[in-house]
């Protein structure tokens, strides 16, 4: 280590990691578990778009200009939705335009705060805090949304019947999926509340771990992690609530009449 | 005045598959209909459709000569009131179930039973066994099945659909449930539309059965 700059990682230390995913492609071949194909494309992806990443983001903190960095945020929502809408199996209602639109609503709301309000960074979407602030919300909130989402739609199926009982007792949309939509979204906060138990105890995040071995202050990493971790259950909290209750109303048609699955008599 | 007035009433599944197609029925207020025919010929889907839980294809409804979407559809729901086959309840007491319409906005306006109606409820329909304390869960299909009548009633609706309510009942719950429907037609004037697979034919009220087979109206006695 030179003063209190990072160890410097060069090619062949990053080459050298490659051992731990061929170990696992190994036992992926050996075990016959099907994962070899999988491992081998995320780590070429994981290689690929980090670099992009990283060459883009040089880039765009040289320019100092704001709709790039804007662009770059909506295009890094645009991939968690579409990797939202790809992990929740549900086709009968097309979900995903309205779950973009409310990921770039609440994450925008949440990382302009963070950068704006709380860092006090000039101006608010200074790329340096405003990109790596937004990425993290978005990344870490997507697992979230697809837990409630998958969550909403397999319970508004599996419960069709008692859903219609309480229609034909009076009840509106809302009166008959309450319920539902509460489990939806505490199912999809609950790893984030896990998170805010465990940090410091279970693990030391990523961002923390960061910014310590780049040399930074231990107290002030632990500042900014505390503002993350804080961060991320507001955006996971806003954006679910938002999106199931978008989503929601989309599974019920004219005269709330629900619209997954219809079973034949 | 009819209660409802169906014309032409198309329904088709998504799949393409018919369901019901050019029905004509008329109903008039307080008349007690039996819905006969096989398995799969529409009987259940037309409750539905009636229910406002379906969309026809094509077709005109009217209920008490408007619409049927001129009222709201929680209105109109608990104006007409469908039990489905298979009972739903909600996890709680046997109260908190009787008591679970009352919660809905739209019922706001309607008085709440107090224990002693709902016991006598109970008791017309012989559940005097049953208390409001314990939990619905603990109720058997056919205690379910009366809960969900008693339910209903306590909306005082003009129309009740039942879809097969004693499909999954002895012969004496069967029987309760069945007398019940016709007490609620005979004395209170209640339009009732059931649909039965079994040979039941009401007791103690006029009554008139229609077929339904291969998605058409083909018979009317």
């Amino acid at each position: 280590m030179t003063g209190t700059g990072p160890i410097a990682i060069g090619p062949e230390q990053l080459a050298l990691t490659l051992v731990f995913v061929l170990v696992a492609g190994v036992i992926s071949l050996v075990y016959n578990l099907g994962l070899h194909k999988s491992l081998a494309i995320g780590t070429v992806r994981t290689f690929v778009q980090l670099f992009l990443m990283g060459y883009a983001l040089k880039y765009i903190f040289a320019l100092q200009m704001g709709l790039p960095v804007v662009v770059v945020f909506a295009a890094m929502v645009a991939a968690a939705a579409h990797i939202v809408h790809g992990r929740v199996p549900e086709r009968e209602v097309a979900f995903g335009l309205p779950v973009f639109g409310a990921m770039v609503a609440t994450y925008m709301l949440v990382a302009t705060t963070v950068t704006g309000l709380i860092i006090g960074a000039d101006p608010w979407w200074e790329p340096r805090y405003f990109l790596p602030i937004g990425g993290m919300v978005a990344g870490n909130s997507m697992n979230a949304l697809s837990i409630s989402l998958e969550r909403l739609f397999s319970s508004l199926r599996a419960r069709r019947a008692e859903i219609e009982m309480k229609l034909s007792l009076g009840a509106d949309y809302r009166e008959a999926s309450n319920d539902i939509m509460r489990e939806a979204i505490r199912a999809g906060m609950i790893p984030s509340i896990n998170s805010l138990m465990g940090v410091g105890l279970v693990s030391i995040p990523g961002m923390m771990t960061g910014q310590i071995i780049a040399g930074a202050d231990p107290a002030m990493a632990c500042r900014y992690q505390i503002v993350v971790m804080l961060m991320i259950a507001a955006a996971t909290a806003l954006s679910s609530f938002m999106v199931i209750t978008i989503v929601r109303r989309m599974c019920f048609g004219e005269d709330f009449r629900l619209l997954l699955h219809k079973d034949r008599d | 005045m009819n209660i409802f007035d169906l014309c032409g009433l198309d329904f088709i599944w998504p799949d393409g598959a018919p369901c019901l197609s050019g029905i004509d029925l008329c109903v008039a207020d307080g008349e007690f209909v039996l819905f006969k025919g096989p398995s799969g010929g529409g009987k259940s889907t037309l409750l539905r459709v009636l229910a406002r839980l379906e969309s026809p294809n094509s077709g005109t409804m009217l209920y008490q000569g408007a619409p049927l979407n001129a009222l709201a559809p929680e209105r109109y729901r608990r104006e007409v009131c469908l039990i489905q086959q298979t009972p739903s309840i909600v996890s709680g007491s046997v109260r908190d179930n009787l008591l679970l319409p009352f919660s809905f906005r739209v019922n706001k306006e309607l008085p709440a039973p107090d224990d002693e109606a709902l016991r006598q409820g109970l008791d017309s329909l012989l559940l005097s066994g049953v208390r409001l304390e314990m939990p619905a869960a603990n109720l058997s299909v056919g205690q379910r099945q009366r809960l969900c009548l008693l339910r209903a009633m306590l909306l005082s609706p003009r129309v009740l659909l039942l879809d097969e309510p004693t499909s999954a009942l002895d012969p004496e719950s069967r029987r309760v449930v069945e007398d019940a429907a016709e007490h609620l037609c005979a004395e209170q004037g209640v339009t009732v539309l059931l649909v039965s697979h079994n040979d039941y034919q009401p007791r103690s009220v006029a009554f008139r059965t229609v077929n339904l087979t291969g998605c058409r109206l083909v018979e009317t006695v």
